[in-house]
C-alpha cells in the first residue's frame, strides 16, 4: 500500500520527478561519456609503448652499461631471492632502446633478449596485440620456435619507424660493441596492481595520479632508476590528461547528488505529514525510510539507463569534436554499465537516506568545525606534499569543494541574521531575503551551483593562463616564417640555395638527436644560439660554449636546475636556463652547435627561414625539393592554437553539463521555497500584486541565489585555478603555468551560473505542483 | 449615496473531482459605505469564496458584483484580472486567518507594504504611528516569527488600515487566536475602521464578532442565506 502511495505520489509530481531523473541522467551521461572516450584514448596511449617494454615497471641505467652489469645484478638477484630487498623483483632483463638513422629515416631500435621466458611471452603478446606487424626472418632456434611460434634471431620489422630485434642484431644495427646495453629492465611485483587496475576503470587515468612504487634494492643505488612513466612520458602525459577529464566528469555526478538530495528534501516536505500519520498508525520509521529510499533507487535505475544511452551519444559527439578526422567505436563494457548504474544508485540512495534523516531531525553533521579544520589540513598536505602526485592535488580540490559546500548553510544563516538592514524596493527586498531565509532548503542547491561555477572558473583560469603562456611561447618561437624538415642531404642543398637568396633574411639549421642522459631519453638540439635564437626560448643572451638550456620537463626528469652541471656525451655543460615546452612529450636540451652535437652537414634535421615573402619562397622551394616538408610558421601557430582549443572542448561540455544539473538543482530548491511561500503569495495577491512584479520577485530570488553562489564560487574557483596551475600541472606534465587572473576567465562562468540561477527562478512550469501564485488562492 | 457593495444573483461553483459543487447560488445583497458586515456559516458554506469574489481574486460564474470605491464604480464581475488587481491594490485591505505577514519583511516593512506597492512613501511615518497605537512600537524592526499570534494579527490589521481603503475584507481574522486576543483584534478592526468611515466585511465563526458588526449574513448551505 505504501509503495502504491509513493508511486502515485511520483505520478502526481511529474515535474520534480522528471527534473530529478534528468539531473541524475545527466550526471551518468557525463561519467559514461568520459569513460568511453577515456577507454578509447587509453588504448591508443598503450600503443605508444612498444609491447616489448610494457611489462617492465622500472629501468636501470648508468653510463657505459654493459652486459656484465646485467649478469652481475642477475646473479645477486638469484642468490638473494629470499632477501627482503629482492623478494618482489620478478624479472630482470637486458634491453636496448635507442634511436638511429637508417637510410635517412629515423628508426627506434629495440633490442631484447629473446631467450628470456618473460621476453618471449611479452613478444608473443605484442605480436598478437599489434596488427600490422610483418614477421620476417628464419627459425633460428627450435626451442624459441616452440615457445613463441614466432621467428626469432632476426629483425622483426614493425611499422611507424619501430624496429624490434634480438639484442645482438640491435647492437649490430646501432654499430655498438657486443656488450653495450641501454638499460636493465626490472619487473617488480605490485601487490596493489589489481586495485590500481580497478581504480583505472573507475576513474580513467587514475594510475597517473597514484604515487609510483619505488625500487628499493641497494644494488640499484649504482644506477639511475626510471619508472615506466618516466621512460615513456608520452603515455604518462596522456593518462594525466585523462585523469583531469575523469575528475571533471565526476563533477556532474557530485552536483547531481546535490540535486537529488534537494529533490528528496522537497518530496519529503510534502510527504512528511502522511509519513507522520502512518508512523502514528504503527509503521516503523525504518520501513517508511525503506520505501522512500526504494522509490529513489527506482528513480536512479531509470536515470542510469537514460544516462547510459545518452553517454554513448555524447562520447561520439565529443570524439568527433576533438578528433574530427577519425571515427571511434565505443564498446560498452560491464564496467561502464556498473559505473553508470552504481553511481546513479549511490547518488539516489545516499541522497534519499540523508534527506530522510534530516526530515527526522537526526544529527547529520556534528563536529562540523573540527571536521573542517581536519579537512583543511588534509588539503594542505595534498598541495604541499609533492609525492602525493595528481591524487594529492585533486584530493585538495575535492576537500575544498566540500568545505565550501559545508560553509553555504552558515553563510545563509549569517546573511539572514543581517537581513533586516537590507534596503531597496520592498518586493525585491523580500525576494532577496527569501534566498537566505531557508538555509536547510536552499543550502545544498546553492552548494551545487557554487561548485559548478567554481570549477568553471578554476578550469577557465587554468585554460586561459595556459593558452596565454602557450600563445606567448608560440610568439617567441615563431621568429621565422618557414620551417623545413626531411632528408638531411636535401636539407643541406636547400640551405646552400637559400643562403644566396636575397629574399631570405636568415637561415637557421638544427641538428636533433636522441641521447640517454641519466637513463632518460632526451632530445638534444644543436644549433647556433645567437641572441635572436636564444630569445625564442626566453633566454636573454647568446648561448656560449659549455652552456645548455633545458626544457622544464627535462629539468624535472633529470633533476637538474639552473647553475648545476650536466654531462652530455662525456662533455660537461652548465645549465644556464630552463624554457617552457608545452606539449613536448620528450625532454629537450639546447646546446650550441660547436659542442655536444654532430657538426657535420649530414646531421641537419630541420631548417628555419626568415623571409619577407614566405608564400613565394615556400612555393619555389617546394618545386625544387618536392620531398621536403615545408610549413609556414603562421599556419603552425594557428593549427597549434586550434588544437589547443579543441583539446578543451570536452572540459567545456562537462562543465556545461554540471552547470545545467546545478541549475536544475536550484529550480527544485526554489520549487520547495515556493511551497514555503504559498501563504505569503496568497497574501500578496490579495494586496494586489501585479504579474510583472511577481516576475520581478522571481528574478530577484534567482539572482540572489546566484549571487550567493557566485560570492562563494569566486574565491573557491580562484583557489581551484591556482591548484590546477601550480600544483596539478607541474605534477602531471612537468610544466608550470603562470596563473593570470583575467576577468574573462571569470565572466563566462559567472554569466552562465547567473543565468542558471535566474532561469531557475523565472521558470514557473511547475505551477501545478507548487501551487502557482494565482492557483494558491 | 450608492452602496459600496452591490451583489446581484452571484453564482460560484467549484469542480471537486467530477462533481460540480455550487458554493454560491444566486446570492444578492447590498452594503452601505461605512457599514460592517459579518458573514457566518459552516465550513464549506462559501464565506471565503464570497470574500475572494468581492476582492476579485477569483471570478464569479454569473451574476454581478459592483463595488463603489473612492468614487469609482468597479464592475468586478466583468473586469479583467489586471483591473481587479489594480482595484484591490488601491481600495481594499485584506486580513487572513493565518500567515498574514510576509516572514522576510520586518513588522514595519509589512505594514508599509501596501503603501509602497502604491508608490507612496508619505505614509512611512504613519505606519510607525499606527504600530505605536497598536502597542507594537517596540517591535518595529523585528521579523514576524518572533511575534505572538495576537501580535501578528494586530500587525495585519494595522497594514489593512494604513491606506485607509474604503473596503476591508477579513477572512476569519481571529480564528487562530484565543478568546482574549480574538476580541482585542476584532475590536481594533471594527473600531478603527468605523472611526475612519471604512466598510468592513468579516467572515467569521464567532458569534461575538458577528454581533459586533452592523449586519449579519449567514450562509446556511450552498446557495441559501439568512440576512439579519
Amino acid at each position: 500500500m505504501i509503495a502504491l502511495a509513493l508511486w502515485r505520489f511520483l505520478k502526481r509530481t511529474p515535474l520534480s520527478t522528471a527534473m530529478a531523473l534528468l539531473g541524475v541522467a545527466l550526471g551518468v551521461t557525463s561519467i559514461v561519456s568520459v569513460h568511453l572516450i577515456s577507454a578509447n584514448v587509453a588504448e591508443r596511449l598503450d600503443q605508444l609503448i612498444p609491447g616489448e617494454l610494457n611489462g617492465y615497471t622500472h629501468f636501470l641505467h648508468r653510463d657505459g652499461l654493459i652486459a656484465a652489469d646485467y649478469f652481475e645484478l642477475r646473479q645477486r638477484w638469484l642468490q638473494a631471492a629470499a632477501d627482503e630487498q629482492w623478494r618482489d623483483v620478478e624479472q630482470l632483463a637486458p634491453l636496448i632502446d635507442e634511436t638511429t638513422t637508417i637510410q635517412g629515416q629515423v628508426v627506434r631500435v629495440i633490442g631484447i633478449d629473446l631467450f628470456s621466458t618473460g621476453q618471449l611471452s611479452q613478444l608473443a603478446r605484442a605480436g598478437d596485440a599489434q596488427s600490422g606487424w610483418d614477421w620476417r626472418g628464419v627459425w633460428a632456434d627450435e626451442l624459441a620456435a616452440e615457445l613463441t611460434q614466432r621467428p626469432v634471431n632476426s629483425v622483426l620489422e614493425g611499422d611507424s619507424g619501430l624496429l624490434v630485434a634480438d639484442i645482438g642484431v640491435a647492437q649490430e644495427i646501432l654499430g655498438w660493441d657486443a656488450q653495450r646495453l641501454s638499460y636493465i629492465g626490472v619487473v617488480v611485483r605490485d601487490s596493489a596492481a589489481g586495485l590500481k587496475r580497478s581504480a583505472e576503470q573507475l576513474v580513467p587515468g587514475m594510475s597517473a595520479g597514484l604515487p609510483q612504487r619505488q625500487l628499493e634494492i641497494a644494488a640499484a643505488e649504482q644506477y639511475a632508476v626510471l619508472s615506466l612513466a618516466q621512460q615513456h612520458p608520452a603515455s604518462q602525459f596522456g593518462k594525466s590528461v585523462l585523469f583531469n577529464i575523469s575528475a571533471l566528469g565526476l563533477l556532474a555526478m557530485l552536483v547531481a547528488w546535490f540535486l537529488i538530495y534537494q529533490v528528496a528534501v522537497s518530496w519529503l516536505r510534502r510527504l512528511w505529514p502522511v509519513f507522520s500519520r502512518l508512523h502514528v498508525l504503527g509503521i516503523e520509521w525504518r520501513s517508511l525510510q525503506l520505501y522512500f529510499v526504494g522509490a529513489m533507487g527506482l528513480l536512479g535505475c531509470v536515470a542510469a539507463l537514460v544516462g547510459l544511452a545518452a553517454g554513448y551519444f555524447l562520447a561520439q559527439l565529443l570524439f568527433d569534436l576533438n578528433v574530427p578526422h577519425e571515427t571511434a567505436t565505443f564498446a560498452f563494457s560491464w564496467w561502464v554499465a556498473a559505473k553508470g548504474v552504481g553511481s546513479a544508485l549511490a547518488v539516489c540512495l545516499i541522497g534519499g537516506v540523508w534527506a530522510f534523516r534530516r526530515a527526522q531531525g537526526l544529527p547529520q553533521g556534528e563536529g562540523r568545525f573540527g571536521l573542517l579544520i581536519g579537512a583543511a589540513l588534509f588539503a594542505g598536505v595534498g598541495v604541499v606534499w609533492t609525492s602525493s602526485g595528481l591524487l594529492g592535488g585533486f584530493a585538495a580540490i575535492a576537500i575544498c569543494s566540500f568545505m565550501a559546500a559545508f560553509m553555504v548553510s552558515p553563510l545563509l544563516v549569517y546573511l539572514r541574521a543581517r537581513a533586516s538592514v537590507w534596503r531597496g524596493a520592498y518586493l525585491l527586498r523580500w525576494s532577496a531575503r527569501e534566498a537566505v531565509w531557508y538555509p536547510q532548503d536552499l543550502a545544498v542547491a546553492i552548494a551545487g551551483l557554487t561548485l559548478a561555477i567554481a570549477t568553471a572558473i578554476g578550469m577557465g583560469l587554468m585554460v586561459d593562463s595556459f593558452r596565454e603562456d602557450f600563445s606567448r611561447m608560440l610568439e617567441r618561437r615563431i621568429s621565422y616564417d618557414l620551417v623545413v624538415t626531411g632528408d638531411h642531404q636535401e636539407l643541406n642543398q636547400l640551405v646552400r640555395q637559400t643562403l644566396v637568396l636575397q629574399a631570405v633574411k636568415r637561415v637557421q639549421t638544427y641538428a636533433e638527436r636522441d641521447v640517454r642522459l641519466r637513463g632518460v631519453r632526451v632530445k638534444v638540439v644543436a644549433s647556433h644560439y645567437d641572441a635572436l635564437e636564444s630569445a625564442r626560448y626566453g633566454f636573454p643572451r647568446p648561448l656560449e660554449a659549455g652552456e645548455v638550456l633545458v626544457s622544464e620537463q627535462g629539468a624535472k626528469l633529470l633533476k637538474v636546475n639552473v647553475g648545476e652541471p650536466l654531462t652530455i656525451d662525456q662533455t660537461e655543460f652548465a645549465v644556464v636556463g630552463l624554457f617552457a615546452s608545452f606539449g613536448d612529450v620528450q625532454p629537450r636540451l639546447l646546446v650550441p652547435r660547436s659542442v655536444g652535437a654532430p657538426e657535420t652537414e649530414g646531421s641537419i634535421t630541420s631548417v628555419s627561414l626568415k623571409t619577407a615573402e614566405p608564400l613565394k619562397i615556400a612555393n619555389s622551394l617546394q618545386q625544387t625539393f618536392p620531398d621536403l616538408k615545408i610549413e609556414r610558421y603562421a599556419e603552425i601557430r594557428q593549427t597549434a592554437l586550434e588544437t589547443f582549443d579543441q583539446t578543451f572542448v570536452i572540459t567545456r561540455v562537462l562543465i556545461l553539463i554540471a552547470l545545467i544539473v546545478a541549475g536544475i538543482g536550484i529550480y527544485v530548491a526554489l520549487t520547495t521555497l515556493r511551497l514555503n511561500r504559498s501563504s505569503s503569495t496568497r497574501l500578496m495577491v490579495a494586496l494586489g500584486l501585479r504579474r510583472t512584479e511577481e516576475t520581478g520577485m522571481d528574478f530577484m530570488l534567482g539572482a540572489t541565489v546566484g549571487l550567493v553562489a557566485i560570492v562563494l564560487a569566486i574565491p573557491l574557483g580562484t583557489l581551484f585555478g591556482w591548484i590546477l596551475c601550480s600544483v596539478i600541472n607541474p605534477r602531471a606534465f612537468g610544466w608550470t603555468i603562470e596563473l593570470q587572473l583575467a576577468w574573462q576567465s571569470y565572466s563566462e562562468p559567472l554569466l552562465w551560473g547567473g543565468i542558471a540561477a535566474v532561469s531557475a527562478g523565472l521558470v514557473r512550469v511547475g505551477r501545478t505542483e507548487t501551487g502557482g501564485l494565482r492557483a494558491v488562492v | 449615496m450608492p452602496a459600496i457593495i452591490q451583489v446581484t444573483n452571484l453564482c460560484k461553483s467549484y469542480l471537486d473531482g467530477d462533481n460540480r459543487v455550487e458554493v454560491l447560488d444566486r446570492l444578492s445583497f447590498d452594503l452601505d459605505a461605512g457599514c460592517s458586515l459579518a458573514v457566518t456559516g459552516p465550513s464549506g458554506s462559501g464565506k471565503s469564496t464570497l470574500l475572494n469574489v468581492l476582492a476579485g481574486i477569483v471570478a464569479c460564474d454569473s451574476g454581478s458584483v459592483v463595488l463603489n470605491l473612492n468614487g469609482q464604480c468597479h464592475e468586478v464581475h466583468s473586469a479583467t484580472q489586471k483591473q481587479r488587481t489594480a482595484m484591490r491594490r488601491k481600495n481594499i485591505g485584506y486580513v487572513y486567518q493565518f500567515f498574514n505577514l510576509v516572514p522576510t519583511l520586518t513588522v514595519l516593512e509589512n505594514v508599509r507594504l501596501p503603501a509602497r506597492l502604491n508608490g507612496r512613501r508619505d505614509l512611512d511615518d504613519v505606519a510607525v504611528d499606527v504600530l505605536g497605537e497598536f502597542g507594537l512600537g517596540e517591535r518595529l524592526h523585528v521579523f514576524p516569527e518572533v511575534l505572538s499570534g495576537g501580535e501578528q494579527q494586530r500587525v495585519a490589521v494595522a497594514r489593512a488600515l494604513l491606506l485607509k481603503p474604503p473596503l476591508i475584507l477579513a477572512d476569519e481574522p481571529t480564528g487562530n487566536l484565543d478568546a482574549g486576543n480574538s476580541l482585542k483584534v476584532a475590536e481594533l478592526l471594527f473600531e478603527r475602521s468605523q472611526r475612519a468611515g471604512l466598510s468592513v466585511v468579516v467572515a467569521t465563526h464567532s458569534e461575538a464578532i458577528a454581533a459586533r458588526a452592523d449586519y449579519h449574513l449567514q450562509l446556511l448551505a450552498p446557495g441559501r442565506i439568512s440576512l439579519a
